[in-house]
């Protein structure tokens, strides 16, 4: 792409950084933005600027905060004895949208890979570990992907957490999220594995119809 | 029942646009070097598996100087015809379609019409190293049990994180063993899967390909074959405990089912160093004649096979034994390339069955 302005391929090649974003796409923002009042472009820079400079991770659970503890872990009304590990931000947005979780999060920031370099170090597990034995916490809820490298994850903190290495707390129970057909989803299109899976662990009907 | 009665390809390999009727359940196809033999069957194996039996990439079958290929065979599947086509775009896009209807996955298609093929390059099963037995030994397994597959997979993923985690130890002073322990057991899961199924499979295979070699032989050459697994000593989770300081050393997993293997040996030596040519074909054919039973009593019927100039190499006993095997005691349609059409004619008029020459 010819540009007749350095400043103009500066910003496109700037946007084109972004996931999902492409050469045309950043041209086309780029030309949105250009077509703008020059003080509402210069707010959108700043916003953009603030959020990043100002924003603060939760010191005890690492999720986005404008304090140094989020609004969720702030809050009296929520299960603070209840914690929900998840992989990142994402999920505890995606969490907090469905409005049935009354607990608290701990955002783990990835999962062990060592493959892609990612140990348990890089990750915000020893200070889940101390979290756990610090609080008073009843129940560890696993929210992971259902991968290799999220059971892996699990393993590894179930393991931090037996009476072995470190002492665990009597009284905690450690669960996972429920795996299998997806609501409104068809039976014949499930794939074999989750529909296996399924039947495994399947549900007896007074609880499925409770849950519902 | 399959099989193929026609078949008609267009700029695939040396074919511009070539169509064939295949009447006989025999068939012979001779022609000189380059004529397009290998090819014409490869077209077959491409209708089977979706892919080719020689190349990896798709783009290597397209005619020189053209873009882009069009397979089409009439199938008979119990009866019922099927018209199956493979065409590979200018593009590179690969569509494939049975009567009309386009597969999402092409691994669904994969099953539908069993096929053998036996090739000179397979010879490698015996003399190359054990990955090749493995290769050979899983495709066949995974075709017989989904869920055998599924569990290689997960074996093979956690297999490269435990090495890789093996290797970030030799950079660091600080090992997280607790780590390296959680990966032993996800991977002795599917590991000791695999080794029942495995163990279970060679019980009756094992036997039936020496069996099918000394029929091909005839003469009782003392030849073994064994599996070997070091799970067949212990238990996969002691290996892993006892090999841990061992895989540490060499940054890598050294005990498992991926080092599995099919030991052969002739009297007390190995196979493959002692065997003469023959004598390593013969087995070869004992292998995947073997497959070739494996799949008939798992489908029903027999897989169509293709033979590949087999008959370099072979005394005449031999390829006699071998003839009387794959077009008399077997029913299902059998394809046979040969450059010497006069051998191939006398060899197959000595059947007295019905068979159609095709020559290129």
């Amino acid at each position: 792409m010819q540009f007749s302005s350095s400043l103009l391929e500066n910003a496109v090649s700037e946007f084109a950084k972004l996931p999902g974003i492409g050469k045309k796409t950043a041209l086309r923002l780029v030309l949105h933005l250009l077509k703008q009042d020059t003080g509402d472009v210069s707010n959108f820079s700043e916003v953009i600027a603030r959020m990043r400079s100002e924003i603060k991770f939760c010191q005890r659970c690492y999720n986005v905060a404008d304090a140094d503890i989020c609004s969720i872990c702030a809050n009296s009304m929520r299960k603070q004895e209840i914690i929900c590990v998840v992989e990142s931000i994402r999920d505890v947005i995606a969490i907090e949208s469905t409005q049935q979780f009354n607990g608290t999060y701990h955002v783990l920031g990835g999962v062990i890979s060592p493959l892609d370099g990612i140990g348990p170090d890089q990750l915000n597990i020893e200070s889940l570990v101390n979290r756990i034995q610090k609080e008073t916490t009843a129940e560890l809820i696993f929210a992971l992907n259902p991968t290799i490298q999220g059971d892996t994850t699990i393993y590894y903190i179930q393991k931090k957490l037996s009476p072995g290495s470190g002492g665990q707390l009597p009284q905690l129970r450690i669960t996972t999220i429920a795996r299998g057909i997806a609501f409104g989803g068809e039976l014949e299109y499930a794939d074999e594995m989750t529909l296996a899976r399924s039947l495994q662990n399947r549900l007896p009907v007074e609880s499925y119809v409770a849950s519902k | 029942m399959l099989s193929l009665p026609s078949i008609s390809l267009l700029q695939f390999k040396n074919y511009t646009n070539r169509s064939f009727d295949f009447k006989e359940r025999i068939i012979g196809i001779c022609g000189n070097n380059g004529a397009g033999k290998t090819n014409l069957l490869d077209a077959v194996h491409y209708l089977c598996f979706t892919k080719s039996y020689f190349s990896r990439l798709d783009g290597n079958n397209v005619q020189q100087g053209k873009s882009g290929f069009r397979l089409e065979g009439h199938f008979l599947l119990q009866d019922k015809p099927e018209k199956t086509i493979c065409i590979l775009r200018e593009t590179g896009k690969k569509e494939f379609s049975v009567n009309d209807q386009p597969y999402d996955k092409f691994s669904q298609h994969i099953g539908r019409y069993p096929c053998v093929v036996i090739a000179p390059d397979d010879a490698v099963l015996i003399t190359g190293g054990s990955e090749e037995r493995r290769k050979f030994f899983d495709s066949l397994l995974s075709q017989l049990d989904a869920d055998y597959l599924q569990h290689l997979i997960v074996y093979t993923k956690v297999l490269q994180q435990r090495n890789s985690l093996l290797k970030s130890f030799a950079e660091t002073t600080v090992k997280d063993f607790s780590l390296l322990e959680v990966l032993d057991e996800q991977l002795i899961k599917p590991g000791e899967y695999i080794f029942n199924k495995r163990k279970e499979f060679f019980v009756s295979f094992l036997p039936q390909a020496k069996h099918l070699y000394s029929e091909i032989a005839m003469q009782p050459e003392d030849v073994t074959l064994l599996y070997e697994s070091q799970l067949l000593q212990s238990s996969f989770a002691e290996l892993l405990k006892a090999t841990r300081q061992k895989d540490c050393y060499a940054q890598r997993t050294t005990a498992g089912i991926h080092r599995d293997d099919i030991e052969i040996s002739l009297g007390n030596q190995l196979f493959r160093n002692i065997a003469s040519q023959g004598q390593r074909k013969s087995l070869l054919f004992a292998l995947k004649l073997a497959e070739m039973e494996v799949l008939r009593k798992e489908k029903g019927f027999p897989p169509l096979l293709l033979l590949d100039d087999v008959f370099e190499k072979l005394d005449e006993s031999r390829i006699n034994n071998l003839l009387q095997k794959v077009c008399v005691e077997n029913e299902g349609q059998v394809f046979i390339t040969d450059t010497n059409e006069e051998r191939l004619k006398q060899h197959l008029d000595a059947l007295s069955v019905q068979y159609q020459l095709i020559g290129l």
